[in-house]
């Protein structure tokens, strides 16, 4: 290979995106330290930055962040896992089956336009405080997604790729397992980026309401005690734990459905 | 005359929710013999394709019947397979899975599968792109996979839907040459669907024009230019007499 018209991009070219992104991130946190040098600072009602990052070393040091976190991941999986077990296979059936889409849609439309976080200190009630309580707020906020983007994903299989595995001699599994699925997979990721949002929503206002831990319980105690520096550093935890999770499902969508970049 | 397939007297009418009802097909007859080419031109709409997908045994009709080796056609059977114009590949499966779907469906052991699979790529000069996407190929590459696909399973009957009209005029002269050696290779019945009266003559042994809807067979011209077909054929005197004579016949079902 001659070392020729190879245009090698220099490296603020080739990182612009993450550059002018993280520019702007520490632009915000910049601007709210300086914010407190003209305006009079009140530690019992608002925080500052510089206040927040010792906070959070402080929770970090004394393990309570990591225990908070760990103890609300598990309603958040469960209720999420348990979302994608049941919204997924009901959002492809209603999309394949003319009549249950007919039939659930209503309902499955007014149940995810309503404020269903409303209905989160209900469930305490009838679920209890502990995990399955917690469990059920995650999954009642985050498996709309999956139903709909799986139902979505359906309407949109291409009916010629049927046809193929029709004349080739597929039965009706065989539509489900070589194009349906295939077809609604990356749909039903793209909901779980939605569904992730929602579950970690769910889980803090479920503690909020009946918890003796965890994070949401962590920010709401905080809170009561106007430990401002701490209350937002969680805050902060929860908020690059959101940023993570949803980036992450983007990264995989792309290396997982490598067929998607030339559509 | 008993043909090796037959449709006798077969109609089809659509009654799509909410819309007047269409009759597609209406007293339609064809015969065609073991290892011909066989082309059906028509105007749009006069249910040329129908008729191949009442062929694939995806659609049935409503009168007359339709017979393969004698025995009428009750769904779809690995002794047929469909060239779709749109390719039919799936997006998230290579060349080779494309390729052995039909195999898999049938539940064929892998390795014989792959055996298969490899054979066909090179078959339809495709040696070095098995592990690509569709869409990484080209139009007329995609093609080449849509007929290894149909293929696989070796079917003693190709249907051909418009297999190039997605296709440029270069690459669709390219592909018919293809087409006609991978049929002296692989020695299949084809019945081939399309516009182009060009298309039909240079590679069929017949070809039947249809009327405008609802399809009936209208004439059937047959093409006697020797084989192996040449490129050079297509300027030659006997070559457009029958262009004329076909464009003649064809013409007054053409509502513009």
């Amino acid at each position: 290979m001659t070392e020729q018209a190879t245009i090698r991009p220099t490296f603020a070219a080739r990182y612009r995106k993450i550059l002018f992104g993280g520019f702007a991130v520490l632009l915000f946190f910049a601007a709210w330290q300086t914010v407190f040098l003209f305006v009079p600072f009140n530690p019992l009602f608002i925080s500052k930055p510089s206040l927040i990052a010792a906070g959070l070393v402080d929770l970090v040091g004394s393990g309570d962040l990591f225990h908070d976190l760990a103890v609300s991941a598990v309603p958040f999986f469960i209720g999420l896992a348990a979302a994608v077990i049941v919204g997924v296979p009901l959002g492809i059936v209603m999309g394949w089956r003319a009549r249950v889409g007919y039939a659930l849609d209503p309902l499955m439309t007014a149940f995810y336009a309503s404020p269903l976080v409303a209905l989160a200190p209900l469930l305490v009630i009838f679920f209890g405080v502990g995990v399955s309580g917690k469990a059920i707020i995650v999954f009642v906020l985050s498996v709309f997604p999956f139903i709909f983007n799986a139902h979505a994903g359906v309407r949109a299989v291409d009916r010629l790729l049927i046809n193929v595995v029709r004349s080739l001699g597929g039965g009706e599994w065989d539509l489900y397992r070589k194009v349906i699925f295939p077809s609604v997979l990356p749909y039903i990721v793209a909901g779980a980026r939605i569904a992730v949002g929602r579950a970690l929503i769910a889980v803090l206002v479920g503690e909020f309401f009946a918890a003796s831990e965890g994070i949401g319980y962590a920010i709401s105690r905080f809170g009561d005690i106007f430990a401002l520096d701490r209350m937002f550093g969680c805050i902060f935890a929860v908020m690059v734990i959101a940023v993570v999770l949803t980036e992450g499902i983007r990264w995989a969508e792309r290396a997982a459905f490598p067929w998607r970049v030339g559509q | 005359m008993a043909g090796y397939i037959e449709g006798r007297n077969v109609s089809l009418t659509f009654r799509p929710p909410n819309r007047a009802p269409v009759r597609a097909l209406g007293g339609f007859d064809i015969a065609v013999e073991e290892g011909e080419f066989l082309s059906i031109v028509g105007p749009s709409g006069c249910g040329k394709s129908t008729f191949l997908n009442v062929l694939l045994g995806l659609v049935k009709p409503d009168g007359g019947e339709v017979l393969m080796h004698g025995k009428p056609i009750g769904g779809p059977g690995s002794d047929r397979a469909m060239v779709f114009q749109e390719f039919g590949l799936l997006p998230w499966r290579t060349v080779q899975h494309n390729i052995e779907l039909g195999l898999e469906l049938k539940k064929v052991a892998a390795e014989k599968r792959h055996a298969t699979a490899e054979r066909l790529v090179a078959l339809v000069g495709l040696a070095g792109f098995a592990a690509h996407y569709p869409h990484e190929l080209s139009g007329g590459m995609k093609q080449r996979v849509g007929l290894a696909q149909a293929l696989a399973t070796d079917p003693d009957v190709l249907l051909m839907d418009e297999p190039f009209a997605a296709l440029d005029a270069q690459t669709r002269d390219l592909m018919q040459a293809e087409l006609l050696r991978i049929w002296r290779e692989a020695r299949k019945t084809v019945l081939f669907v399309t516009h182009q009266i060009d298309e039909a003559i240079y590679l069929s042994d017949r070809v039947m024009v249809m009327s405008k809807r609802p399809g009936r067979a209208k004439k059937i011209f047959a093409i006697d230019l020797p084989r192996p077909r040449e490129y050079e054929m297509r300027v030659t005197p006997q070559f457009n007499d029958l262009k004329l004579a076909i464009w003649n016949t064809l013409k007054d079902e053409i509502v513009a």
